[in-house]
């Protein structure tokens, strides 16, 4: 097999190479001492430089994480808590109907989201900033979380339930003690997959702003129609850095919690005990 | 059974359907304490409902259930003195050994050290004292059954319920578990219900045996009296290996098949009533043809390991099956015989109460 060409491999070289050319070259240009995209001028730090400094810049930083971080964590409660709703729905015409609502949310483009939010906040007199966004990304978190727990509720041996009341525990201990232990990897991936969507969200966000507020892609695509300046490029290879330390985080995570079952297949062999 | 004494479990007229479906018919049942009792029927008789109520798993339609005497029907499953090893042992893979085990002591308050011994003193009781670190995914099936069983006497029930829980075992091990099982019975001195498809199982390990179908008890009694005297066709056919042919029963003592009058040992039936004839394999015997009952053609053989299974077939064109330490001659001439307390008499649609008293009856006589 080793050395062998392979036309496959060929192509997943190409798709990939195609996939990130645009993302290296705009963190290449990062570094180019010019100003413009244009020709390359020699290795600089200078727009880096530039980005530490602009404290406008640094806050929507701030923000925009305050945004995911605090959005992705109350979907994650929220949308555990529907999951376990709609599992435990014996009705299945509710069920189903609960099903589709998370599902259409879920399927519906970000503009419809967003336009809807800024006419109900417009409506009820809410004032757009900080909590309209906050909400808003709950809102359209909540479905990614469902979507992501239900499944593993689903896996889970149901007569679990049923062994922990037989052996004495109440509802909430049942839940705290045995079902959400299990289902943990889906409310974790929930977590993560609603935190990248909170961080990169433009359309919603775009609508629900108003002044004074903003978080990192609005204010991205604002500067961008300004004309492109190379401080932007030097954020977006920060957040491309910060996009790869998720995904590492998430993997060492995922890696740990499935640590027993890697233990299980090393340690499969154990012909004295087998037997007991 | 002792007639003072109030059962620790008891069923009185409990009925249960499930939509349409009628999944318990009318149970009347008594459990006592300290006896391994087995409920034994094909799948869909009802007998793991059974076991869902005494847990409080399911609520009946009807009926009451009591529990000491005291009616139960309403009191949730935590907080019932009942236990339940679960067919697919459910233990729960987020914890290690000991934290399964420990789990229902952990939720009555028990301080540290009193759990640790606790633990400790049910691991070592299913032999598995080594054990307490290891991860679920880590053991093999037996040992996780091992486990369950752990985990369900460490909250000390009264009553265990086991479903079905050997029933993904292979079969040596689901042998030793049976003797295992009983052993851990007889030094607890609890009572355990069994549910189980297995009639080798049920006979093997029971004091008293509850044979079920379609929602109803057949019969109960101990595993002896339940092989030796099956009450109807059912009994007869699921517990064990039966030739049953149909009898007139001529008078008592003297019942009439395959042509023939047979002496017997049943009695208490009207004069020329149709019956059904029961005789196990293992209580016929091969013989020469002049010495045999009845006159039979040898038409197959198996060999079984410690016995020839031997399908013969007499001049009526009824097949019986014989079970012989010796092998036998394909397409032979040969008598079969057997002892008058051999054949059993089951009468149509007779219930147990009937049945029994018809046997108290006779049996009278004869002492008389």
């Amino acid at each position: 097999m080793k050395g062998k060409f392979k036309w496959s491999n060929l192509y997943l070289v190409f798709v990939f190479v195609l996939l990130y050319l645009p993302i290296f070259f705009l963190i290449v240009y990062s570094f180019n001492a010019g100003d413009v995209m244009q020709g390359w001028d020699g290795f600089s730090w200078k727009h880096y430089v530039e980005l530490f400094v602009d404290t406008r810049i640094l806050e929507i930083v701030v923000n925009t994480f305050l945004v995911a971080l605090l959005s992705s964590l109350l979907a994650s409660i929220i949308g555990t808590a529907g999951a376990l709703f709609i599992y435990n729905q014996h009705n299945q015409l509710i069920k189903n109907i609960f099903l589709s609502l998370n599902n259409i949310l879920l399927v519906s483009p970000d503009v419809i989201i967003g336009a809807s939010f800024l006419i109900l906040f417009t409506v009820i007199g809410f004032t757009l900033g900080f909590t309209s966004v906050l909400l808003s990304h709950i809102a359209f978190s909540i479905p990614i979380v469902v979507l992501m727990v239900l499944p593993r509720l689903q896996e889970m041996n149901p007569s679990l339930v049923t062994a922990a009341k037989d052996l004495g525990a109440n509802n909430w201990q049942m839940l705290a003690r045995v079902v959400l232990p299990v289902i943990s990897p889906g409310i974790l991936a929930g977590f993560f997959m609603a935190f990248t969507y909170s961080l990169d969200d433009f359309a919603v966000t775009f609508f629900v702003t108003g002044n004074g507020f903003s978080t990192l892609s609005v204010e991205i695509y604002s500067r961008a129609r300004q004309g492109v300046s190379l401080e932007i490029n030097a954020l977006s290879a920060m957040m491309f850095l910060v996009s790869l330390l998720l995904v590492l985080v998430y993997y060492v995570i995922s890696k740990r919690s499935s640590k027993g079952k890697k233990r299980a297949g090393t340690r499969l062999v154990m012909p004295a005990t087998e037997g007991l | 059974m002792s007639e003072k004494q109030v059962p620790i479990i008891a069923f009185n007229q409990v009925d249960l359907s499930f939509g349409d479906t009628h999944v318990l018919n009318n149970i009347d049942l008594e459990i006592e304490t300290g006896k391994f009792y087995t409920l034994l029927g094909p799948s869909g008789s009802g007998k793991s409902t059974i076991l869902k109520l005494i847990s409080g798993q399911l609520t009946a339609d009807s009926g009451d259930i009591l529990f000491e005497g005291k009616r139960v029907n309403n009191v949730p499953a935590e907080k019932r003195k009942v236990n339940t090893v679960f067919q697919n042992y459910a233990l729960f893979p987020n914890m290690n050994v000991f934290d399964n085990v420990a789990f229902g002591p952990t939720l009555k308050g028990m301080n540290k050290t009193e759990i640790k011994n606790k633990v400790k003193s049910m691991l070592d009781l299913v032999k598995l004292g080594d054990f307490s670190e290891r991860d679920i995914d880590e053991l093999s099936g037996g040992q996780q059954q091992r486990v369950a069983i752990a985990r369900a006497l460490a909250n000390d029930p009264e009553v265990l319920l086991l479903d079905e829980p050997l029933s993904a075992l292979d079969y040596k091990l689901r042998k030793s578990m049976q003797y295992e099982l009983r052993e851990i019975q007889q030094r607890l001195g609890i009572t355990f219900v069994f549910v189980t498809h297995d009639q080798e199982e049920a006979l093997a390990m029971s004091d008293w045996i509850f044979v079920m179908n379609d929602g109803v008890i057949q019969q109960n009694g101990s595993p002896e009296d339940i092989y030796d005297e099956p009450i109807n066709h059912f009994v007869a056919d699921f517990i064990g290996e039966s030739n049953i042919v149909d009898g007139i029963m001529k008078q008592d003592y003297v019942v009439h098949f395959v042509g023939k009058d047979f002496e017997n040992v049943d009695a208490g039936m009207r004069t020329n009533e149709r019956v059904e004839v029961v005789l196990r394999p293992e209580d016929l015997d091969l013989t020469t043809i002049e010495n045999g009952k009845l006159i039979v053609t040898i038409e197959d053989q198996s060999f079984r390991g410690d016995y020839y299974e031997i399908t013969a077939i007499d001049d009526d064109g009824n097949e019986w099956q014989v079970q012989a330490t010796n092998s036998a001659t394909m397409g032979a001439r040969v008598g079969l015989t057997f002892d008058p307390e051999d054949i059993h008499i089951m009468r149509f649609n007779e219930s147990e109460d009937d049945f029994d008293a018809r046997l108290e009856s006779y049996e009278d006589d004869d002492e008389s």
